[in-house]
């Protein structure tokens, strides 16, 4: 079965998923999310997708489920805990064993908890090879970096990072924003002169920067909780202050000369975070620059702002 | 001579604002302030004697004040997104100015944030936190899309916390006697408020005095006066001459229009009547069970917007099906990504406007009108 999967909160422990990337979908629905809309289209058109499942975390994924209930097809909308404390963890937990049961019950199937675990091992070992590779940016080639980070997000999800090009010199930058659908955005900024040498992004520098799982329990579906709502946080999770300072304390570290804030025309928690963010990165004199992407595959028509920016940083 | 509701409005009002900077003048609040989102439980906040502040109320107050342009762009200047609710870019440019119609709010001690009716509300109140530097408490409530028995503990458990944080901050201990009467209230208030909306239907009722004096059902739940207020409008409007039968019913799906004089688009509505709306329901929350923490979990994690949409068509479809209506005008508004999907398969003609409820200027009058024409020769 395939199952189209969007966002870092959705646990790909429980069964395979396939990670949404990026669809030219028929749905335009104004005022929506460009990235959400190609999700939906892509469930509702594409045959091969048996399901979907989607965190409830913004206006746009709450709505999603909304767009797809008479599609015959599994929907699951995940509610994801907006608080990080234990008591989360555990609801988070009793969540993902609803989504089990609910999987199991829709196709008719049974996931054993060994085949969770045994799935969770090849997780984290992906994980830490992206936390590896992470660390030495300065060194890659960021565009082949993500592209290979966007390529192990799929079973068998294998990560190999000689697979990753050496990277040329540039002026080091820092990248911010939801899923980097619009992949070739990441060419153009090395085009541009720049390298990316950090980024906020939830497949790359929230796995990578992870802080230590707070649980140590035999429990599968704790543990995997815990390993979600133990990342950095993203916007939707309304934790501004200490997103802002993880990422300023990186940037001042890698010491970056500017700041490239991409996100999805109508994401309104990018669009929020933004507004207090410029406000601090201007306050510490570091230039700022925002790509609006209308859809998940818009990614072509910045070059020019790309270039513009490299010049000023 | 009968008692008036006007008389209450007045109090209700003057309480309400009496510590906004119009009116305080300098004075300081006698009681910590909470900023809260409309379907925050301020059972709690009232019970423990903090007083709390509807932002977005009084960002609809200032459209209707016909104040909201410059305050948008100002939010802009701020960097907030014109694609944001506007809602939080009107009150931002209030905050930042200090200009409103009746002044700004007391500042706040404490942010209170729930994610019942859209996500962006927690995210607007984030924006809040940094500028005021004040601890940000978001309440989370999974809704329909959780079962209950997953959920209850959770929001239960959050209630709790809540309160231990509102105790700490006010130096009040929470009766819950007081609490469980701040909830009886409540079910009073949206019992005598049904009432005021059953109205709508068979009298000359003006939608205008639903859309605007809903307002004491999301400020003042709680509050012995409301159920009074309501109660004494409904005994008046219950005398009102019958509504004119020979216009076309119908619904108005959607948020009232704030910066509209009569609150929806009477200009282009000839020969229509409005019979119902969904909006002036959402407030109607179901306190069910038997605790006082059953009620709170019952009323705020299933409100509308927190339903799976199965439910919400099922309920809209039986609002419109109660109210006697033809038609609908369904307001696709940009500014609510939650609500834009609420009116599917409703199963009656509808005309679909793109509106905003704050921004006057994004609605294309004539383009209105003209659908209103193609819904009126549908129905004729």
């Amino acid at each position: 079965m395939k199952i189209l999967s969007m966002s870092g909160f959705v646990p790909e422990q429980i069964i395979d998923t396939v990670r949404f990337t990026g669809y030219e979908g028929s749905e335009r629905l104004s005022h929506y999310c460009g990235y959400a809309a190609d999700f939906i289209s892509q469930v509702k058109e594409d045959a091969s997708i048996d399901g979907a499942v989607f965190p409830k975390s913004c206006d746009s994924s709450r709505s999603i489920g909304s767009y797809l209930d008479e599609t015959g097809k599994f929907i699951y909308s995940m509610p994801v805990p907006a608080i990080r404390d234990e008591g989360s963890v555990a609801y988070f937990a009793d969540i993902l064993r609803d989504y089990k049961a609910k999987l199991e019950k829709h196709f008719n199937i049974s996931i054993s908890d060994d085949e969770i675990k045994a799935r969770d091992m090849v997780i984290s070992e992906r994980n830490a090879k992206i936390a590896a590779s992470y660390g030495k940016l300065s060194d890659l080639s960021y565009s082949s970096y993500i592209r290979e980070v966007h390529a192990s997000l799929n079973a068998p999800y294998s990560f190999d990072e000689s697979r990753i090009e050496a990277g040329k010199d540039g002026k080091p930058v820092y990248l911010v924003g939801s899923f980097l659908a619009g992949i070739e955005l990441s060419d153009c900024i090395e085009k541009a002169g720049m390298k990316v040498t950090g980024d906020d992004l939830p497949e790359s520098g929230r796995i990578a920067v992870q802080s230590e799982s707070a649980d140590s329990s035999e429990d599968i579906y704790l543990k995997i909780a815990s390993d979600i709502l133990s990342r950095r946080p993203s916007p939707t999770q309304d934790l501004f202050e200490e997103l802002i300072k993880n990422d300023v304390a990186e940037i001042e570290e890698k010491g970056c000369r500017g700041v490239i804030f991409a996100t999805q025309k109508y994401c309104e928690p990018y669009d929020y975070l933004f507004s207090v963010y410029k406000k601090v990165l201007d306050e510490k004199g570091i230039p700022v620059l925002q790509v609006q992407l209308s859809d998940s595959t818009d990614a072509g028509a910045h070059a020019f702002a790309l270039e513009a920016f490299a010049d000023i940083i | 001579m009968p008692d008036s509701y006007l008389v209450h409005v007045a109090g209700a009002m003057r309480s309400y604002y009496k510590d906004f900077s119009k009116y305080a003048k300098g004075r300081a609040p006698s009681q910590k302030v909470a900023w809260v989102t409309s379907f925050a439980p301020v059972e709690i906040l009232d019970a423990l004697d903090i007083e709390y502040v509807y932002p977005e109320s009084y960002a609809a107050v200032i459209a209707a004040s016909g104040l909201e342009q410059p305050l948008l762009e100002e939010s802009s200047r701020q960097f907030l997104s014109c694609d944001c609710c506007s809602y939080s870019c009107c009150f931002e440019g209030c905050i930042s100015t200090g200009k409103g119609p009746r002044g700004v709010p007391p500042v706040p001690d404490v942010l209170i944030a729930t994610n019942n009716q859209c996500n962006t509300l927690p995210a607007w109140w984030s924006i809040l936190a940094k500028r005021y530097n004040v601890p940000l408490i978001v309440l989370d409530y999974p809704g329909e899309f959780t079962d209950a028995d997953i959920a209850r503990p959770y929001v239960e458990k959050q209630h709790k916390e809540f309160v231990k944080k509102m105790e700490e901050l006010s130096g009040n201990k929470l009766d819950e006697n007081e609490l469980a009467k701040r909830i009886g209230n409540s079910i009073n208030s949206v019992a005598a408020w049904k009432r005021v909306c059953a109205c709508l239907k068979e009298r000359e009722v003006p939608p205008t005095l639903l859309f605007d004096d809903i307002n004491f059902l999301i400020t003042a739940r709680c509050k012995e006066e409301t159920a009074i207020i309501y109660n004494l409008m409904a005994d008046e409007m219950e005398t009102y001459p019958e509504c004119n039968k020979s216009l076309t019913p119908l619904f108005w799906i959607g948020y009232p229009l704030w910066y509209h004089k009569d609150r929806y688009l009477t200009e282009v509505m000839e020969g229509f009547r409005v019979c119902g709306s969904n909006y002036i329901t959402w407030w109607n929350l179901d306190y069910e069970g038997d605790s006082v923490w059953d009620k709170l979990f019952g009323a705020y994690n299933n409100t509308f917007l927190n339903l799976s949409q199965k439910t919400k068509t099922e309920r809209l479809s039986a609002l419109i099906a109660a109210s006697g209506a033809k038609c609908a005008v369904t307001c696709r508004n940009k500014s609510c990504k939650c609500d834009y999907v609420s009116a599917k398969n409703v199963g009656i003609p509808q005309a679909e406007l793109e509106v905003d409820m704050i921004d006057r200027e994004y609605l294309d009058v004539e383009r209105a009108a003209s659908l209103m024409k193609i819904l009126k020769e549908t129905v004729s």
